[in-house]
């Protein structure tokens, strides 16, 4: 099988730690269901990413070389 | 809230059903009688057009609330039904009840661990703000598994819905025919291997005694569920039929009563305000007559609303439903009587739902009842509310007026009149203000209406304008007309970018169309061959200044699709700059100052030589065209001809300005202009671009015929030759095909190779016939001079009217369709040569053959078709596109969020940067340094001496911006 998530297109999706959770949420003043979502299924999550969690996802972005972008993990 | 008392803050809004006690409770009355009026003409008490339901004859006054027509909105009144019905809106939410809750007990199919789970499920959604309607259907999914009630224990049957209104309980029962059924299935099978049972195996198989069996196969007893199913087992054939039980409303509405409230909270439904049992309607609210109001025809008869009639024909059944009850008639009539009254419920509220004949008017026209009132474009929701038709607003034909600046639009002196803006008199604008309503309404800069400080309103008469005038002291407040400088919205559809709706200064001009400079022509997508546009007057000072600032062509020039002005030079422009700079032509000095004179510059530069000939003083063209660029400007880059453009201290040094300079859609100058000295410079350049190149134009002279696209005889031979020289090898492509040598390309059969070398060979030689028909030309010729500088027409386009028109294509593939082996019945069947597959090989000036102009048509009709179904698509996709995106907002803290505050992009397109405040060009770097020190300076001048600088204005173009006049006429 292949391993999508190590494909050259798939972004670093990382698993948020709560104390930077907490400032990103901090940040945006938001609640952590205001974050857009993502599937617990979806292959380009790392394994250890449960329901609940926040991945950090990093993009190459043609105008900004990196744009980050957080979600939510849902069922 | 007690009816007609509209509350004058709304806090929360929500939905859910209505008692039916609250109908009875909001009613002015009941409704019993299905007439309206009587013989004199007057509403019937307790009839569906009863006083107390509202008035709409002017002069009446309401018997419920006082008001008069006009002031009191109507109420409510209410028939109470005979029998109860369905209410058709929640058929499918009353078909997920019945499946998921007991028959006997009512109680949710689920136990108290799952519906706990759902609960919490419900909790979960609702949080992360999704569709919580996707949990009802899991929890309902779930229940329907169930057999039998984990309360009471009760077996449960299957709920058949049939559309739109009636449920059956499905319940398998032994058929009548049992016996025989059995008998069947014993006997031995000739054909098959079957060899058939006898009773005796077949009570050994099942366990039941043989003296029953044969009770059973002679018909004298019916075996019970557990007998049967072993029976079934054992012969394998199936002794049951489905019994359809039918569930009345009123069945139905005894069953949900029983539902207990925390069983609904499981399923995401409020049991406190919409008990599912008012799904089942036993009261029928009556709509206010002014929600369905009679009209009076010409001769005095009385035409009645859809609604009233729908409402005639429940109260008739109501009424024969309740008499046949109370006479004893047969269940059967009964039934009839009650499906009729469904029947009449549903159509009043949808009359088009599937599967059930619309109710009619006389006429044969469905009616428009409830649904219908709400729906689709013309609807309440997109045509009435959303959609409103708006006052102060024009729309007539445009047409085209060079001498406009791009800012400006004519608008036609009835327009002027009719549109008015607010002028709040003060002792400043008192003279100013009693002029125009002295003026009058059909003055030119006159008044419509005056507003007395008291708020009545006045209307300006020609009759009373003179006496009005005088009266008129500061703070009163006049409708004046339209006048030069003020700012209007103005809109082409359709609007499928911003630059669709922009914000033109004012011009008042006679005859009857709107004028616009061509250079705007782009941006909206308009042209002149008959095009409409619509014009809004702005209201108030914030609209206006909003619209000034923002919304004004000039702040539209760069384009947030691509970055780069969308605005600039077009056509003739572009030809009139390439006929002024390419061979940099010499003019005297009549020459020079006429084709700067609409322009600001009102001094020649020093002349760059003189002639030779006359002796006296000479200008060239790209002299006069840089006096047009600001002083500072520095360029260099490859235009339009590949030839370098180098601009140097706003002196154009080398090069030819046509498209890639100057044109819209990325002109280099013009962008670079707007981007570097601003939007209101970049204005005056096109402006005076356009000037410019109108005048070079007409200096020059600049005509197309039949002639400019007609090649020599000896090119026309040169042509033949070629196209022959294509035959010939398409000819031996053939040979070699039929021979069977032709090698396949890899991954193409021999077919596919044949036909694309014979495309590639017949390609070759229109583009051979394009060269001998280009070395032909002369370089002035007007065609080329148009295709070289970008202003219109390609190289192609000269080629297919001079040398060749080439090979047709439907599909991207030579021509193949028609007749049976062949194109057309001019040809033999299996003909591959490329005049029988749609090669035309004349020109447009030579003409097309019949079967040439055939295959012609044949291509371009695929591409009319393209079009038709392109623009259709993309219009529905980018309705779609719009809906989907028109609430996202970009927040200060610069994420896009929704209505809901949910995130949607962390950082405005990633780079939180507006593409038309950025650099287009990934190899210019921008000189921030150099801006900012242009700032800076600009900045101490003004320290020195900042009344000037404060009361430093805009350049004028002085094409028609009337300065003057409209900074005194102006009041804003």
């Amino acid at each position: 099988m292949v391993d999508v998530s190590q494909h050259e297109l798939v972004p670093e999706h990382t698993v948020l730690d709560e104390d930077t959770l907490e400032e990103v949420l901090e940040d945006y003043e938001i609640d952590r269901t205001e974050l857009p979502k993502i599937k617990r299924k979806d292959p380009a999550l790392p394994d250890d990413a449960e329901v609940g969690d926040v991945v950090k996802i990093v993009r190459d972005s043609r105008t900004t070389d990196e744009a980050i972008v957080y979600r939510l993990v849902i069922e | 809230m007690s009816a007609g008392q509209a509350p004058k803050e709304i806090g929360e809004i929500s939905f859910g059903l209505m008692d039916p006690e609250e109908y009875r409770d909001m009613s002015a009355t009941k409704v019993i009688t299905a007439d309206t009026y009587d013989d004199d003409g007057f509403p019937i008490d307790m009839g569906l057009m009863d006083p107390r339901l509202g008035v709409i004859d002017p002069g009446l006054e309401c018997k419920t609330c006082g008001q008069r027509s006009g002031s009191c909105n109507g109420h409510f009144g209410h028939i109470e039904l005979a029998a109860p019905v369905i209410h058709v809106g929640f058929s499918k939410l009353i078909r997920r009840l019945l499946r998921g809750t007991c028959r006997e007990c009512a109680n949710l199919l689920l136990t108290e661990e799952e519906k706990d789970e759902y609960r919490d499920d419900l909790e979960r959604t609702k949080s992360l703000r999704q569709d919580v309607s996707d949990v009802m259907t899991a929890a309902i999914r779930e229940a329907r598994k169930k057999d039998h009630c984990p309360h009471c224990g009760e077996v449960q049957y299957d709920v058949k819905h049939e559309k739109p209104t009636t449920y059956y309980e499905v319940q398998q029962v032994l058929a009548s025919d049992y016996s025989e059924r059995i008998a069947a299935s014993m006997q031995p099978d000739e054909d098959e291997d079957d060899a058939g049972i006898s009773p005796q195996e077949l009570a050994e198989q099942t366990d039941i005694d043989i003296s029953r069996i044969n009770e059973i196969l002679s018909g004298e007893f019916r075996p019970r569920r557990e007998d049967r199913e072993a029976i079934e087992a054992a012969i394998g054939a199936d002794l049951t039929t489905e019994d359809m039980n039918k569930l009345m409303p009123s069945d139905i509405r005894d069953w949900f009563e029983d539902i207990p409230g925390e069983d609904l909270e499981a399923l995401g439904v409020d049991a406190e305000r919409s008990r599912p049992e008012w799904m089942i309607l036993t009261v029928l609210p009556v709509p206010p007559v002014t929600a369905r109001p009679s009209i009076t025809l010409d001769n005095g008869q009385r035409s009645e609303d859809d609604l009233t009639h729908k409402l005639v024909d429940i109260i008739r059944i109501n009424q024969r439903f309740m008499e046949n009850r109370e006479a004893g008639a047969p269940q059967l009539i009964i039934e009839d009587l009650w499906e009729l009254l469904q029947y009449h419920v549903t159509t009043f509220m949808d009359n088009e739902i599937s599967g059930t004949p619309p109710a009619r008017h006389r006429s044969g026209r469905p009616l428009k009842t409830l649904s219908q009132r709400l729906k689709g474009k013309e609807g309440r929701f997109r045509g009435s509310l959303s959609g409103k038709r708006v006052n102060f607003s024009a729309r007539t034909v445009i047409s085209p007026d060079p001498t406009l600046s791009l800012n400006e639009v004519g608008v036609p002196d009835r327009v002027a009149t009719e549109m008015t803006q607010t002028m709040v008199v003060n002792e400043k604008n008192l003279e100013r203000a009693r002029r125009y309503v002295r003026n009058g309404p059909e003055g030119h800069p006159g008044a419509n209406y005056v507003t007395r400080p008291d708020g009545r309103r006045v209307r300006v008469t020609e009759k009373v304008c003179e006496e009005l005038a005088e009266r008129v002291e500061p703070g009163w407040e006049v409708q004046r007309h339209l006048i030069d400088g003020d700012i209007i919205i103005f809109n082409r559809q359709p609007s499928l970018h911003r630059m669709s709706i922009m914000a033109h200064e004012v011009v008042v001009m006679p005859y009857k169309t709107f004028r616009l400079n061509t250079v705007v022509c782009p941006p909206y997508n308009a042209d002149f061959d008959g095009d409409e546009m619509n014009m809004h007057a702005l209201q108030n000072e914030e609209a206006r200044a909003e619209a000034r600032v923002l919304m004004r062509v000039q702040e539209q020039i760069l384009s947030p699709r691509f970055g780069e002005n969308i605005i600039g030079a077009i056509q003739d422009h572009i030809s009139g700059t390439y006929l002024l700079t390419h061979d940099n032509p010499q003019f005297n000095e009549t020459q020079a100052s006429d084709l700067l004179r609409q322009t600001r510059i009102d001094e020649l530069p020093d002349p760059a030589g003189i002639s030779e000939d006359t002796g006296e003083p000479y200008w060239e063209g790209r002299q006069l065209f840089s006096e047009l660029l600001p002083d500072d400007l520095n360029l260099e880059f490859t235009g339009t001809t590949g030839e370098p453009v180098v601009i140097e201290d706003g002196q154009l040094v080398e090069g030819t300005i046509a498209e890639d300079e100057v044109g819209g859609f990325g002109g280099e100058i013009v962008d670079t202009i707007t981007k570097v000295h601003g939007n209101t410079r970049a204005r005056i350049f096109i402006n005076e671009v356009a000037a410019l190149a109108m005048r070079s134009i007409m200096h020059f002279g600049f005509s197309i015929g039949i002639d400019d696209e007609t090649v020599s005889v000896e090119a026309r031979e040169r042509i033949d030759e070629a196209i022959q020289s294509a035959y010939d090898r398409v000819q031996e492509l053939i040979e070699t095909y039929e021979n069977g040598d032709l090698e396949s390309l890899p991954g193409r059969t021999v077919d596919e190779t044949l036909e694309m070398k014979i495309m590639q060979t017949l390609g070759k030689a229109r583009d051979s016939a394009g060269d001998v028909a280009e070395e032909n030309f002369a370089e002035d010729n007007p065609a080329v001079v148009m295709a070289n500088s970008g202003a219109r027409g390609s190289m192609l386009n000269l080629t297919q009217m001079a040398g060749c028109v080439g090979q047709q294509a439907v599909r991207g593939e030579r021509i193949n369709r028609g007749y049976e082996d062949r194109t057309l019945s001019h040809f033999e069947p299996n003909d591959l040569s490329s005049e029988a597959h749609g090669f035309v090989e004349n020109s447009y000036t030579s003409g097309l053959t019949p079967k040439e102009f055939f295959f012609h048509a044949m291509g371009g009709r695929e591409g009319l078709v393209d079009t038709a179904v392109r623009t259709s698509k993309s219009g529905y996709l980018q309705r779609r596109l719009i809906n989907a995106l028109s609430e996202l907002e970009t927040q200060y803290d610069g994420t896009v969020r929704d209505t809901s505050d949910t995130i949607v992009q962390f950082e405005f397109g990633e780079d939180g940067t507006s593409p038309v405040q950025v650099s287009s060009d990934d190899e210019v770097d921008i000189d921030v340094d150099h801006v900012a020190d242009r700032i800076l300076n600009s900045e101490f001048d003004s320290d020195d001496e900042k009344a000037e600088f404060l009361g430093v204005q805009e350049p004028p173009t002085n094409l028609s911006e009337h300065g003057a006049a409209w900074e005194v006429e102006s009041d804003d």
